[in-house]
């Protein structure tokens, strides 16, 4: 069982750091939920796990082993996959090209089409004629094409009717539970902690609530406290 | 006057290979190459200098001088991968008029500033078309532009590398965010289009002006070619180099207007931005 632990991390752009002193692990099989407003440093963080932004301070251990200096390449490679914010498909390319990208086999384009029957008859349509919720779902079956260990999602939901995203986070916890470290960004937040059994609340650029998921379920004022950037419980 | 017509054949031939990898820079490494046709025209020279100088075969001294032409083109793009990966493509075009300036004062350095004695690797006529002799030189050069065209977007379309390609072309980030090695894809374009471009013009160099000037600035005609399919259309590239090719052999057979040969490229791109802009007028995008 790996694990992907973040020790004091902090992500800078331009000016200085937009999030710091981030400290948590996520664990394969589980999710864990990252809420809080926007502007608050979610996307930053994921950018800094995944190597989209270099991270300014901290380290990012995978099985013991520092990967922050690695490329983004290096770190998918080890099976960090990071699904961007907005729907991060190829237009061009079909669905089944999409697929195909991170997919070793036939059989596998076939296994991640399995999860989303609707796609099927869209499988050679470029994807830029798809709906954006059928585009959400080619950028899901693509992530877990590749077999991520973890996997990073950045706001899923935006731009998305409530009834597409609700037929979409199902299929997160399918992935989770196929033994995948989830790290889910959600503006969404009563549903993400619904899905996630860690969860970590971010404002204006610290971590202001870190615990169980079920804790922030059960109490809305420590919720809404935390997203006013109260004090770390 | 046909006769003059299929002379600038061979050149449109050439012109279209150069607007067909100038063509796929641009869609696929985010560039527009300058130095484009100056790699081949100093992998052509080091041709010329192995084969005189030191004796070889003419065969191995060209592969040599385009292997050449592709390690340059090469090294120019691993400079745009590694310094300029996260950079416009203004700015990725620009340094590549570093290379052109460097390869032509380099190649006066060391091979003078004279045509080079070119030796023709294919001569002589291939077949007689009414009346009107087609070179073999015309035949290689215009077969050479359709069929790499024709290669590139099977490539393009079929197969699981040309896929990557266009997956880092159109989202480089998540190309990469997915495991898709876009330093060593993006190298490998540019080492492909060097060698390709660098074929042609060892190709067609004993049957044109041949000095460093001249050959570095073939890139003005190609990019005029490109730019007919607004740098994103290879078959169009390819009507492009033939059109201005053959328009510039029409010319020079008519005394009244030859001088304006030299022009040629500076008119098309001029009618052929006016034709755009008068469409962005009608589709009232101002
Ligand atoms: N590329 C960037 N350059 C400069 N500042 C940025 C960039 N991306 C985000 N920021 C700033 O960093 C802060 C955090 O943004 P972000 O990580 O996108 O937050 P969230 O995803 O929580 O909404 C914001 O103040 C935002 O303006
Ligand atoms: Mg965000």
């Amino acid at each position: 069982m790996s694990a992907l632990i973040i020790d004091d991390v902090a992500v800078s752009r331009g000016a200085g750091p937009v999030i710091q002193g981030v400290s948590f692990t996520l664990e394969q099989g589980r999710v864990t939920a990252l809420v809080g407003p926007n502007g608050a440093g979610k996307t930053s963080l994921l950018d800094g796990i995944s190597g989209v932004a270099p991270i300014s301070a901290g380290t990012i251990r995978l099985d013991g082993t520092p990967i922050e200096r690695l490329s983004r390449v290096a770190r998918a490679k080890q099976g960090i996959v990071h699904i961007e914010q907005g729907r991060a498909v190829f237009p061009s390319l079909t669905v089944r090209e999409n697929l195909s990208l991170t997919a070793r086999t036939p059989a596998e384009v076939d296994a991640a089409l399995a999860r989303f029957p609707e796609l099927e008859k869209r499988i050679d349509a470029p994807t830029a004629l798809l709906s954006g919720g059928e585009q959400q779902m080619v950028v899901l079956a693509r992530a877990f094409a590749a077999r991520p260990r973890f996997l990073l999602i950045d706001e899923m939901s935006l731009g998305l009717a409530p009834v597409v995203f609700m037929r979409l986070l199902p299929i997160v916890s399918e992935i989770a539970e196929q033994g995948v470290g989830v790290l889910l960004v959600e503006q969404f937040t009563h549903l993400a902690l619904g899905l996630a059994s860690e969860a970590l609340v971010v404002a204006s650029g610290q971590v202001s609530f870190q615990g169980p998921a079920a804790t922030l379920r059960e109490d809305a004022s420590l919720l809404h406290r935390a997203y006013l950037g109260g004090a770390p419980a | 006057m046909l006769q003059g017509a299929l002379a600038g054949l061979a050149a449109g031939g050439l012109y279209a290979v150069l607007a067909v990898c100038l063509t796929l820079m641009s869609r696929l490494v985010r560039v527009v190459n300058f130095s484009q046709a100056a790699t081949g025209m100093f992998g052509g020279f080091v041709a010329v200098w192995l084969v005189t100088e030191t004796g070889l075969p003419i065969w191995l001294g060209s592969v040599l001088g385009v292997l050449l032409a592709g390690v340059l083109s090469g090294v120019i793009g691993w400079i745009a991968a590694t310094w300029l990966s996260e950079a416009d493509t203004t700015t990725r075009s620009a340094m590549t008029v570093g290379p052109l300036l460097l390869l032509i004062s380099l190649s006066f350095i060391l091979f003078g500033n004279k045509p080079q004695p070119f030796a023709s690797i294919i001569s002589g006529p291939a077949f007689t078309l009414g009346g009107v002799v087609i070179s073999q030189v015309t035949l290689v050069t215009v077969s050479l532009a359709i069929v790499v065209a024709v290669a590139v977007r099977i490539l393009l379309t079929r197969t699981a590398i040309g896929t990557r390609l266009r997956a880092l072309s159109e989202r480089p980030t998540t190309a990469e965010l997915l495991g898709i090695p876009s330093k060593p894809l993006s190298i490998a374009v540019w080492v492909v289009t060097g060698v390709i471009s660098a074929i042609a013009i060892v190709v067609v160099a004993p049957t044109q002006s041949n000095d460093a000037i001249s050959l570095a600035m073939l890139i003005v005609p190609a990019a005029a070619a490109a730019l007919l399919g607004g740098f994103k259309r290879l078959d169009l590239a390819v009507v492009g180099g033939l059109v201005l090719g053959v328009l510039s052999g029409l010319v020079a057979q008519i005394d009244e207007v030859a001088l304006i040969r030299n022009f040629l490229p500076f008119l098309f791109i001029v009618v052929l931005l006016l034709w755009t802009q008068r469409k962005e007028v009608w589709d009232a995008a101002r």
